[in-house]
C-alpha cells in the first residue's frame, strides 16, 4: 500500500513538472499556427486552424535547405573536433601527476569563467587578420576553442574516477597511453561523453553570436542567423520566428533521444566492470 | 610517472594550443583593455590604470547589477541543483517512460535562450500572458502580477525561467552519475536493511560527490554568465530592475560605447566567478574525492 | 623532454605572434583582399543594417540591383537593432573588413563612427541630388556629408481616429484639452495611453518637451551641465507627466509592457493612444485594418505658447565604409536605393516614409504621415544629445515616474546619473 502510495505521488509529481515544462512550449507551438493578429489577441488559445502556411513560407524561402546543410557541417566537425580534443586533454591530465595537472586543469576551467561578450571584438580582430573570417574553418576552431573548457571540466570529473587498478592492469600487459585512452578510458567514461555531446551540440548547433559575427556571405550562414531575418526594429514575426525554432529544435530532439541511449550502454558497460 | 609526462603532452597539446590561440588570447586581450580608456570604436586609446575599478565602486547601476546578480544567481543555483538532483533520483532507471520524462524535461535546452526569452515573453505579459490568464481563470485574480514590470519581482521571474530552463540539462549529469554508481552497493545496503533514506546519505551522496561538483559548478557559472535571456526579456529594465553583471557589461560596451569600462566589470564578474566555484568545490571536497 | 620543450616553446611562439597580429592595428587588411573574394573581377559588398522586418523588400530590391550590375554581389546581414548591430559593426569597421555599406542612427552612434573617421566623405555626389535637402542635415558634419538618412519617422503617439470620431473626441490643442481627453476615454472605459516601457519613454519625452522648452539645443546642454534635471522646465515636464499617471491614464502594469504588448492593446482597441511613432501604424494596420489612424502630439502648454506640434527624425542613415574595398560598387548600390522608382517600392512595402524625393506612397497610413510634412516639426530632442549614459538616464526617468516614484526623487536620481557622466 505504502509503495504504490509513493509510486503514485511520484508519477504526480512528475507529471506537474511535465506540464510545466510543456505549458510555455504550447503558447509557441499554437503560435506557428497563427498569424500575428491572431497570436497577439489570445496567446495561448487554440489556433482556429492547424494548417501549415508559417512552415510553408518558411521554406518557400530559398535558403532554408542550405542553412541547414551548413549547420549540420559546422555542428558536426565542432562536435567531434570538441569531443576529441577535451577527451585527450581530460585523459592526459587525469594521467598525469600532481601540481601540474592541477595548474592545467586550472587554466582550462579559467574559461568557463570569463565572459565571451567582450572578447568578441578582439577575437574577430585576430581572425580577420588570420583570414579565417567568413570560413567554416574558422567557426569551427572558435566553437571548439569556446566549449573546450566545458568539456575538459565535465569529462576530467568522470574520468578522475576511473579505478586505478584497470590501467594498471593494463599497463603491467604492456599498453602505452594511446590504447589506454581508447580502449579503456573512453569505453568507461562514454556516459559523460554522451553528456558532453548533448551539451556541446545544444550550444554549437544554437549559437547565435558567433556565427553572426564570423559569417558574412549568405551561402555560409547558419540557422540560427535565420531567426535573425524576423525580428525587426519595432516588429518581430513572432509566427514565423517560431514555426523556424520548431524545425531547428527538432533535430536537437531527435539526436537527444538517439544519444540517450549511450547512457544505457554505459551502465552496461559499468556493470560488466563491476 | 615522469617518463610517461611526455607522451601525456602530446594528449594535452592540440586542444591547449587551439583554446590559448582562439580564446584566451582574445579574452585576455580584451581584459587587458580595462586598464584603458578604449571606446572600441577607434585605434586610439590612453592606459588609465584601476580607474575604471574606482568608477565602478561608486557606480550605483553597478551596485544595483550586482545585487540583482546575487539574488538572481542564489534563485538559480538552488532550485536548479535541487530539482535536478530530485528528478535524476526519480527517472535515473533506464525505463521507457522515465525515458520519456528525460526527454520532455530536456526541450527548453533544445531551444535557444533567446528563443525561449520570446516565449516567456507571451507567458509573463501583464495584459495578454498566459500566466496571469491562467490565475484568473483559476480565480486565483489576486494572484496575478506584473511579472517583469515589479522592481522587487522582475529578477526573481527571470530566474524561474533560467533554471526552468536548464533543469533537465544539469539532471543528465546527475543520471550520469547516479548510472555509475555500481548496483551491488544498493544491494549490500538492502541486505543490512538501510533505509532510503539512509542508503541516500551513505551510499550514493559520497559516490555523487564528482558529479555534485559539476552540476553546481555550472549551474553557478551559468547563472552568472546568464545573458541572452535577459536581453531578450528585458534588456536589464525597467528601471536596472533586472540587470545583472553580464548585461551591465554588455551595455557599457556597445550602447554606451565604454568598452574599457565595460571589460573592467568583465573582469570584476569572472574573479566573483572564480571565488564562487572554488569556494564551492572545497564545500564539497570534491578536489580530494578518494575511491 | 626534449619534446615537451619544444612543445612549449612552440605553442607560446604561436601565442605570441597571435598577439602582435591583433595589436598591430587597422593597417595591413589590404594584404588579403583577395582572400574573400573568389573571382578576379566580381565584388561582393556587405551590407549591414537591423531592419529585421525590411528583409523581405530588400531581398527583393538586390535582387533587381545584381540584375543591373552582374558584376557587384550585395550580402546582407541583419542584425537586431541596439547592442548586437552595435558589436558586429564595431567589429567590422577596427578590422577594416566588411560593413561595406552600413546604417548608423542620429546621436551617439553616429557621433562615434564619425570620431573613429569610419565614413567615406559623400559630399557632392551626385546621388545627393536625390534627397530633400534639408531631410539629410543630420549625416553631416563641418560641412560634409557623411551618411545619408533613408527614413522619415514622426515621432509622435498614434491614436485611434475611429475611437475618437465615435466617442465624439476632437484632437486637443492645450493640456487642458489633453487632460480632458484623458479623461473621457477613461471615462468610456478605455486606457487613454498604451505605453510599452521600452520604446515609449524614449518617444513620448520629446513630445513632453518640446514645448516646455522650445530651444532646439537644449538637450546636448544636460551633456556640459548648463542643463539640469532641476530646471523648472523639466520639473513641469515631469510633474504633468505624473499627473497623467496619478490620475490613471497610462496604462495599469506599463512597466512590464513592452512595446509590442503595448501595440497588441492598440490593435485590440482596449486604447486610444499609443506612445511611439508613425513606424507603428504600418503594423497596426496588419493587426487590424479597421482602426482609421492618427498622429497626436500631446501639447503641454496653452494652445497659445506652443511652438512645435510634433517631432521627426530622420534616420536609418546610410554611409559608406571609409576603408572599404569596394567603395565605388558600395555607393552604386545607396544611389540605386535612392531611384524614386527603388525607393518607392521599399517605403510602400515598409510603411516608411522617406528622405528621398519623388517617392510615390500608396498606403493610407504613409498618406497620413505624409500630411505631417507641412506641420512645425523639431528634430527628435533626444538624439541631438550625443551622450548615451545622458540620454539614457532622462528616458528612464519617465519609467520612475511610471513605476510609482515621486518627481523629487526622480529628478534627484536623474541628476545624479548625468553628473557622473558629464562630457569632459
Amino acid at each position: 500500500m505504502k509503495a504504490l502510495a509513493g509510486k503514485t505521488s511520484k508519477q504526480v509529481l512528475l507529471i506537474t513538472y511535465v506540464l510545466i515544462v510543456l505549458l510555455p512550449f504550447t503558447v509557441m507551438f499554437f503560435a506557428t499556427f497563427k498569424s500575428m493578429s491572431g497570436l497577439f489577441q489570445d496567446p495561448f488559445g487554440l489556433p482556429e486552424s492547424f494548417a501549415l502556411t508559417n512552415y510553408f513560407e518558411l521554406f518557400r524561402q530559398e535558403n532554408m535547405l542550405l542553412y541547414f546543410k551548413n549547420s549540420g557541417v559546422v555542428t558536426l566537425f565542432s562536435i567531434t573536433s570538441i569531443l576529441f580534443m577535451s577527451s585527450l586533454v581530460a585523459f592526459g591530465i587525469t594521467r598525469m601527476s600532481g601540481r601540474k595537472a592541477a595548474l592545467l586543469f586550472a587554466f582550462f576551467s579559467l574559461g568557463m569563467t570569463i565572459p565571451s561578450q567582450t572578447s568578441i571584438i578582439p577575437l574577430f580582430i585576430m581572425m580577420s587578420k588570420l583570414g579565417l573570417t567568413n570560413s567554416q574553418l574558422g567557426l569551427v576552431l572558435v566553437e571548439t576553442a569556446f566549449i573546450i573548457p566545458i568539456g575538459v571540466f565535465i569529462l576530467t570529473g568522470f574520468m578522475k574516477t576511473i579505478p586505478q587498478e584497470m590501467i594498471e592492469a593494463a599497463q603491467m600487459d604492456g599498453a602505452n597511453e594511446w590504447y589506454i585512452y581508447q580502449r579503456i578510458a573512453m569505453p568507461i567514461s562514454l556516459p559523460s561523453v554522451a553528456t558532453l555531446a548533448i551539451f556541446a551540440l545544444m550550444i554549437v548547433w544554437n549559437n547565435l553570436l558567433l556565427p553572426l559575427l564570423l559569417l558574412k556571405s549568405s551561402a555560409l550562414k547558419t540557422l540560427p542567423l535565420k531567426l535573425l531575418e524576423f525580428k525587426g526594429e519595432y516588429l518581430t514575426n513572432y509566427p514565423l520566428l517560431f514555426s523556424a525554432v520548431v524545425v531547428i529544435s527538432i533535430p536537437m530532439i531527435v539526436l537527444y533521444i538517439f544519444l540517450q541511449r549511450y547512457f544505457i550502454e554505459g551502465v552496461t558497460a559499468g556493470s560488466i566492470k563491476g | 610517472m615522469k617518463a610517461r609526462n611526455g607522451t601525456l603532452w602530446l594528449f594535452i597539446l592540440p586542444g591547449l594550443i587551439l583554446y590559448s590561440i582562439f580564446f584566451i588570447l582574445p579574452a585576455g586581450s580584451s581584459l587587458l583593455l580595462s586598464l584603458t580608456n578604449w571606446d572600441g570604436m577607434t585605434y586610439r586609446f590612453d592606459w588609465v590604470g584601476l580607474k575604471h575599478y574606482g568608477d565602478l565602486a561608486q557606480d550605483p547601476i553597478f551596485g544595483k547589477a550586482l545585487s540583482n546578480n546575487v539574488k538572481f544567481s542564489l534563485t538559480v543555483i538552488i532550485f536548479q541543483f535541487g530539482l535536478s538532483l530530485f528528478f535524476a533520483i526519480l527517472v535515473m532507471k533506464n525505463t521507457k517512460l522515465n525515458v520519456f520524462y528525460r526527454t520532455i524535461f530536456f526541450f527548453p535546452t533544445v531551444v535557444s535562450s533567446v528563443s525561449i526569452g520570446f516565449i516567456w515573453m507571451f507567458v509573463y505579459d501583464p495584459n495578454i500572458g498566459s500566466l496571469n490568464l491562467l490565475l484568473n481563470s483559476l480565480g486565483l485574480d489576486s494572484l496575478a502580477r506584473s511579472w517583469l514590470g515589479e522592481p522587487n519581482l522582475a529578477i526573481y521571474s527571470i530566474a524561474f525561467v533560467q533554471f526552468w530552463g536548464h533543469t533537465g540539462q544539469v539532471m543528465i549529469i546527475f543520471i550520469a552519475g547516479l548510472q555509475s554508481i555500481p548496483k551491488d552497493l544498493y544491494e549490500v545496503a538492502n541486505i543490512e536493511g538501510a533505509s532510503r533514506w539512509n542508503a541516500f546519505r551513505y551510499v550514493t551522496w559520497p559516490l555523487l560527490a564528482p558529479s555534485a561538483a559539476i552540476v553546481l559548478a555550472y549551474t553557478t557559472i551559468q547563472s552568472f554568465k546568464s545573458f541572452d535571456l535577459i536581453i531578450s526579456m528585458t534588456d536589464g529594465g525597467p528601471n536596472n530592475a533586472s540587470e545583472i553583471l553580464s548585461t551591465f557589461m554588455y551595455h557599457q560596451a556597445f550602447t554606451y560605447y565604454s568598452f574599457g569600462y565595460a571589460t573592467a566589470s568583465a573582469v570584476v564578474l569572472m574573479l566573483i566567478i572564480m571565488v564562487v566555484t572554488y569556494f564551492q568545490f572545497r564545500l564539497l571536497k570534491a578536489d580530494r574525492v578518494v575511491y | 623532454m626534449i619534446k615537451k620543450r619544444s612543445a612549449i616553446a612552440l605553442s607560446l611562439i604561436i601565442a605570441f605572434t597571435m598577439l602582435l597580429a591583433a595589436c598591430s592595428g587597422g593597417t595591413g587588411s589590404n594584404e588579403q583582399a583577395g582572400a574573400n573574394g573568389k573571382k578576379g573581377d566580381k565584388q561582393t559588398i556587405n551590407f549591414i543594417h537591423w531592419r529585421g522586418e525590411d528583409t523581405e523588400a530588400f531581398k527583393s530590391i538586390i535582387a533587381k540591383f545584381e540584375k543591373q550590375n552582374p558584376d557587384i554581389k550585395v550580402d546582407m546581414t541583419v542584425y537586431s537593432s541596439g547592442d548586437p548591430y552595435a558589436n558586429a559593426l564595431q567589429a567590422m569597421i577596427l578590422s577594416g573588413e566588411g560593413a561595406d555599406v552600413f546604417v548608423s542612427a542620429p546621436g551617439a552612434q553616429f557621433n562615434n563612427l564619425l570620431k573613429s573617421q569610419s565614413f567615406e566623405d559623400l559630399s557632392g555626389s551626385p546621388l545627393l541630388e536625390n534627397f530633400t535637402p534639408e531631410l539629410i542635415e543630420a549625416g553631416k558634419s563641418d560641412g560634409k556629408q557623411y551618411a545619408l538618412p533613408y527614413q522619415l519617422v514622426y515621432n509622435v503617439p498614434v491614436y485611434n481616429k475611429s475611437l475618437f470620431d465615435k466617442l465624439g473626441i476632437q484632437v486637443p490643442s492645450d493640456w487642458d484639452g489633453f487632460l480632458a481627453m484623458c479623461q473621457k476615454l477613461k471615462e468610456n472605459g478605455i486606457t487613454p495611453i498604451l505605453y510599452g516601457y521600452d520604446v515609449s519613454p524614449g518617444q513620448l519625452i520629446n513630445t513632453l518637451v518640446m514645448n516646455n522648452m522650445p530651444d532646439k539645443d537644449t538637450f546636448t546642454k544636460f551633456q556640459t551641465g548648463e542643463v539640469k534635471a532641476t530646471d523648472p522646465w523639466f520639473v513641469k515636464t515631469l510633474e504633468q507627466f505624473k499627473l497623467l499617471v496619478d490620475k490613471g491614464y497610462i496604462l495599469k502594469n506599463a512597466t512590464g509592457t513592452k512595446y509590442e504588448g503595448a501595440l497588441a492593446l492598440f490593435a485590440q482597441e482596449k486604447g486610444a493612444i499609443l506612445a511611439a511613432g508613425s513606424y507603428a501604424m504600418a503594423t497596426i494596420a496588419k493587426q487590424n485594418p479597421n482602426i482609421e489612424q492618427g498622429l497626436l502630439a500631446p501639447i503641454t502648454t496653452s494652445a497659445a505658447d506652443m511652438k512645435y506640434e510634433g517631432i521627426h527624425t530622420t534616420t536609418f542613415m546610410l554611409g559608406v565604409n571609409a576603408k572599404s574595398k569596394y567603395k565605388e560598387g558600395a555607393t552604386k548600390f545607396i544611389e540605386f536605393l535612392t531611384k524614386p522608382e527603388i525607393a518607392s517600392e521599399y517605403a510602400n512595402a515598409t510603411g516608411q516614409l522617406l528622405t528621398v524625393k519623388n517617392v510615390k506612397y500608396e498606403t493610407k497610413e504613409l498618406g497620413i504621415q505624409g500630411q505631417w510634412s507641412s506641420k512645425k516639426t523639431v528634430f527628435q530632442p533626444r538624439l541631438i544629445n550625443t551622450n548615451k549614459k545622458i540620454e539614457t538616464a532622462l528616458n528612464e526617468s519617465l519609467n520612475m515616474i511610471v513605476s510609482g516614484t515621486s518627481v523629487e526623487k526622480t529628478i534627484s536620481t536623474t541628476q545624479a546619473e548625468i553628473d557622473r557622466n558629464l562630457t569632459k
